[in-house]
């Protein structure tokens, strides 16, 4: 266990580094882009941009760049962002990240029930009228735009029908910590939203996780032992089919809070990390998106980690493994 | 069968590096520990033994698809092992091997013609009409009509996918074949045609066979002398008749005494031997006899000192230290 | 039946038909076979791979999932008609009073579960043992079944055990409901001759302590011979020759049983040829609607156009051939 803890932490490290470095290497790379000239400003004297250069350490090698950006975002925690000037990046992103876990996390217990229940019923029902009916929702669900749906959501319910909304408030994001009954009530249709995008890949890859394992001879042995259908699909069928389920959120769940849910964001209003490593981007303002981009590299790397030990409780034979 | 040593394996060991253990520690799995063997131009040699015994690692340590731990493979009378790839090309083409799973070893994407074919291309044998006449003859020697060519593996039946691999084995003339398992996917019926044919092949050709398989029967149908494997090590080799008749190592008996009889009048009954437990980890091998932890006759000499592959009795080979006497 | 004349047949089927209805074509997976398997008595069923053997006792247990497959004819266990009953009615059966042993240990248990809970859960599900006690049951039935260490080995995962050794835990599962019939689906052919050893001797066992009836499907004459009191061969869906197993062993009467039983290599003694069946395991499609072997067969005569008929007596055969005709026949050949 320790020995696949320290292989853990190592692997982390390399993933981490690596993103940032290639993030740095790019947005310096890339043409037309001159971080002095955005600190002073559009119209600044070549005397001027070689003093910001100077006093932002902009005119020292690459790496030494680097290891300076690394540690003041690391260690001392002090980067400013190159646009808005004084403003720190650290705060930023602890401001916006309550808002995306906060979506995220609520979205994914909605899409994990839906589509479970989804693939269950339509396995379940293999050759009946309502398989075909669920498997069609799940793709006409995956196939919607994120933007779309939530436009139309905010269009039935603080627009055509807002009477019937009333007891909806606008869009925004109240903090859990202030009213969790708000909370809740700001994010219910962002939630929605966002869980019926996964629900449908969700119930389809778990039908055909079960339809497998249906097949599989340790489900002719439950048949055999006199097991009822609904104890096999559960018991047997299902608990074997977990593992697709597991790694296949570990991975939506790690690139959502790591900022992938940014149309759902902008639709309802919600300033989370998307937002944030979305204007970072318009505005080529560095320290903000390393920032972002390791966080995001963070969760991405410890969702692939808890979806490890998880193979590890589902699975006995790879625990035997390690 | 004659005198000339075609193969010659000394001390041949295969070992495999496994995960697992406590930190940092490697173990290692000893497939094939210390066999030496000769094959004769011209016999056909079983190699028997359970799953896990190591034949099918010490066949393919012999044909030099795997390079040995250590020991030598000679093969008529030139070391083979520790030779470069290039270097084993033209012996290559002289050993030949015939798989198991005849759905397995064919290319699903290539017609059969093409597979039995491909090998004389690899190594220009001629023209391309010529290559055709002589796959079209393999076909016929196998018993598969030459019509057949353009097809492919699937719209074969498993008797006749075996049939493509002994052609496609033959093609380049090989003077050592090395058949693993070559009739255990198949059902009975097409499993006797296979093996006839086999030894129709080797009056036509001359073929020498190293024959691997877990069925004592079929073993002792095809083969002139036979090898038992047990853990990696060779416990008894013999004349197949002398070996089945007279057993001499305490786990050839019990693996013979396994096999269920038809009880048809045409046999002798044997004593079943039931053997207890199952066998070791190659991992994590007994000292002394491999055997000694489940062998009726065990002592302690068995349980601290290995035994050796002796010939007690003229062409009687067994590494036994108390075998059985008749 | 000539070892239990008096008491009922635990298990009696009667012309039962099993047919898969394919983009190709109907499939008669078993076409007409009858059969009655005696308290205590071991029916062994022999063919080659698609002679139906294993399609016929997964469905007369309803185990037959495909919604094309039609199944007809009788199953009478204990007396009662079982065919068509719905899995509601079939639960209490499978595994209460008809367990089952399949071919290949490494895939037939849970994987994610330890072999005790799996036994446990087929005890509960036919008894009202607590889960205590069904758990000191398991460990009962382990240590029966000869696995050691039975009280520490109930918690181990199915992976953690040989291919033997699973097969034990398959084996103690189907018996943990003293079922009255068991039946064992090639249940020897994926182990070792050693391991195959082991569980026939194992099964033998278990057969003479609790009296239970036993139906083995196996490809192998050896098996049969070794386990069987009556055989009944199988080729192509149909039943062609059926009796007890010595006479059938020693004095086969239809073609397709001479080639089979000259097929098999003996270790006894080296034969310079072995006695071949022509050509290859027919295509389900193609089974003629006359004697199924008759494509196959050395001694074809116009008379295998049409369906040979289920001979009478205790060794029963379905071919044309006459007695004297066979008598000739074989002695020709040796």
């Amino acid at each position: 266990m320790l020995l696949f803890i320290v292989r853990r932490l190592i692997s982390a490290f390399l993933v981490m580094f690596s993103i940032s470095v290639v993030v740095f290497l790019i947005f310096f790379a890339t043409p037309g882009v001159n971080p002095a000239a955005r600190i002073a400003g559009r119209s600044a004297s070549p005397e001027v941009l070689a003093h910001v250069a100077a006093e932002f350490g902009l005119n020292r090698p690459l790496p030494i760049r680097y290891g300076l950006m690394m540690w003041h975002l690391l260690f001392q925690q002090d980067l400013t962002s190159y646009v808005n000037i004084g403003v720190k990046v650290i705060p930023q992103i602890t401001g916006a990240a309550p808002i995306t876990l906060s979506l995220i996390v609520g979205a994914a217990v909605l899409w994990l029930l839906a589509g479970v229940a989804g693939g269950l019923v339509a396995a379940a029902n293999r050759g009946k009228w309502i398989d075909p009916l669920i498997m069609f929702g799940g793709i006409a669900a995956v196939s919607i735009p994120a933007y779309w749906l939530g436009e139309v959501v905010n269009l039935v319910t603080q627009n055509k029908f807002h009477s019937l909304f009333s007891w909806l408030p606008a869009p925004g994001y109240v903090s859990i910590t202030q009213s969790p009954w708000q909370w809740a009530l700001h994010l219910i249709f962002p939630w929605i939203t966002l869980a019926t995008l996964y629900a449908g890949v969700y119930a389809r890859v778990l039908r055909a996780e079960l339809v497998n394992a249906l097949n599989e001879d340790y489900v002719r042995t439950a048949r055999a032992k006199g097991l009822s259908e609904r104890r096999i699909l559960v018991k047997h069928a299902l608990r074997c089919s977990l593992v697709a389920i597991v790694s296949l959120f570990g991975l939506d769940f790690g690139s959502l809070v790591g900022g992938a849910a940014l149309l759902t964001e902008v639709v309802f209003g919600l300033n989370g990390i998307g937002m944030l490593t979305y204007n970072s981007l318009l505005n080529l303002d560095l320290p903000v998106i390393m920032g972002c981009v390791m966080y995001g590299a963070f969760f991405i790397v410890l969702a692939s980690a808890v979806v490890d030990v998880l193979y590890a409780f589902l699975d006995p034979r790879v625990r035997s493994v390690h | 069968m004659s005198d000339e040593v075609l193969l010659r394996a000394t001390d041949v060991v295969k070992s495999f590096p496994i995960r697992g253990g406590k930190l940092g520690t490697k173990k290692v799995a000893t497939a094939v520990n210390g066999v030496s063997l000769d094959i004769f131009k011209g016999e056909t040699l079983g190699i028997v033994g359970e799953s896990g015994c190591g034949k099918s690692t010490l066949a393919r340590c012999l044909v030099q698809l795997m390079p040995v731990t250590s020991g030598t493979v000679s093969f008529k009378g030139e070391v083979l092992t520790g030779r470069s790839r290039r270097q084993l090309r033209d012996t290559r083409r002289d050993m030949q091997l015939v798989f198991q799973d005849p759905y397995a070893s064919l290319n699903p994407r290539r017609t059969v013609g093409d597979i039995v074919a491909d090998p004389m291309r690899i190594n220009k044998m001629g023209t391309d009409a010529v290559i055709n006449a002589r796959v079209a003859d393999l076909f016929k020697t196998v018993g598969l009509d030459p019509s057949y060519v353009q097809r492919y593996p699937h719209e074969f039946s498993g008797g006749q996918r075996q049939r493509v691999g002994i052609a496609r084995a033959l093609s380049l003339n090989p003077s050592l074949v090395v058949a693993d398992e070559p009739v255990s996917a198949l059902d009975v019926s097409v499993q006797a045609q296979v093996l006839n044919l086999m030894s129709d092949l080797q009056d036509e050709f001359g073929l020498t066979y190293l024959f691997i398989a877990h069925d004592l029967g079929v073993v002792r149908h095809v083969s002139d002398r036979v090898g038992v494997m047990y853990l990696g090590q060779l416990v008894e080799l013999a004349d197949a008749d002398a070996l089945y008749d007279e057993p001499l190592h305490p786990y050839t008996n019990a693996l013979l005494s396994a096999v269920p009889q038809l009880n048809d009048g045409t046999e002798v009954p044997r004593e079943r031997i039931v053997l207890s437990g199952d066998v070791p980890d190659p991992a994590d091998r007994p000292s002394g006899c491999p055997f000694n932890p489940r062998c009726p006759s065990a002592t302690d000499q068995c349980r601290t000192e290995v035994p050796v592959l002796l010939e007690i009795r003229p062409k009687r080979f067994v590494a036994c230290h108390h075998p059985l006497t008749f | 039946m000539s070892t239990n004349e008096h008491a009922a047949p635990v298990l009696e089927l009667t012309d039962l038909s099993v047919s898969f209805s394919t983009r190709q074509g109907l499939i008669r997976a078993v076409d007409g076979l009858s059969l009655s398997v005696g308290r205590g008595e071991v029916h062994g069923i022999v063919g080659e791979s698609g002679s139906g053997k294993s399609v016929a006792m997964y469905s007369l247990l309803g185990l037959t999932r495909d919604a094309n497959a039609s199944i007809t004819g009788s199953v009478r266990f204990e007396g009662r008609e079982i065919l068509g009953s719905g899995d509601k009615a079939m639960q209490p059966i499978r595994g209460g009073e008809i367990g089952m042993i399949f071919q290949d240990p490494m895939t037939a248990l849970t994987p994610v579960y330890t072999v005790g809970w799996q036994i446990v859960e087929q005890i509960r599900q036919h008894t009202d043992l607590t889960k205590a006690q069904a758990k000191a049951r398991a460990i009962e039935l382990l240590g029966e079944v000869g696995i050691p260490d039975a009280k520490r080995r109930v918690d181990s995962y199915p992976h953690e055990f040989s291919g033997g050794m699973r097969q034990r835990v398959v084996i103690a599962m189907a018996m943990s409901c003293n079922p009255k019939l068991l039946i064992a689906d090639e249940p020897t052919t994926a182990l070792d001759v050693t391991t195959q050893a082991q569980i026939l001797d194992l099964m033998s066992r278990l057969r003479d302590v609790h009296n239970s009836s036993i139906v083995i499907i196996t490809h192998d004459m050896g098996v049969i011979a070794e386990m069987a009191d009556r055989v009944t061969v199988m080729y192509a869906g149909r039943p062609i020759e059926a009796g007890p197993e010595l006479d059938v062993v020693r004095h086969p009467r239809h073609p397709y049983t001479w080639g089979l039983l000259g097929a098999v290599p003996r270790i006894g003694e080296r034969s310079e040829r072995l006695a071949t069946i022509a050509g290859n395991v027919m295509s389900p499609l193609d089974v003629p609607v006359g004697c199924a072997f008759a494509p196959r067969c050395a001694y074809v005569m116009d008379e295998c156009a049409a369906r040979p008929p289920w001979s009478d007596g205790d060794h029963r055969s379905a071919c044309w051939l006459s007695d004297t005709q066979r008598v000739a026949l074989r002695r020709k050949e040796s």
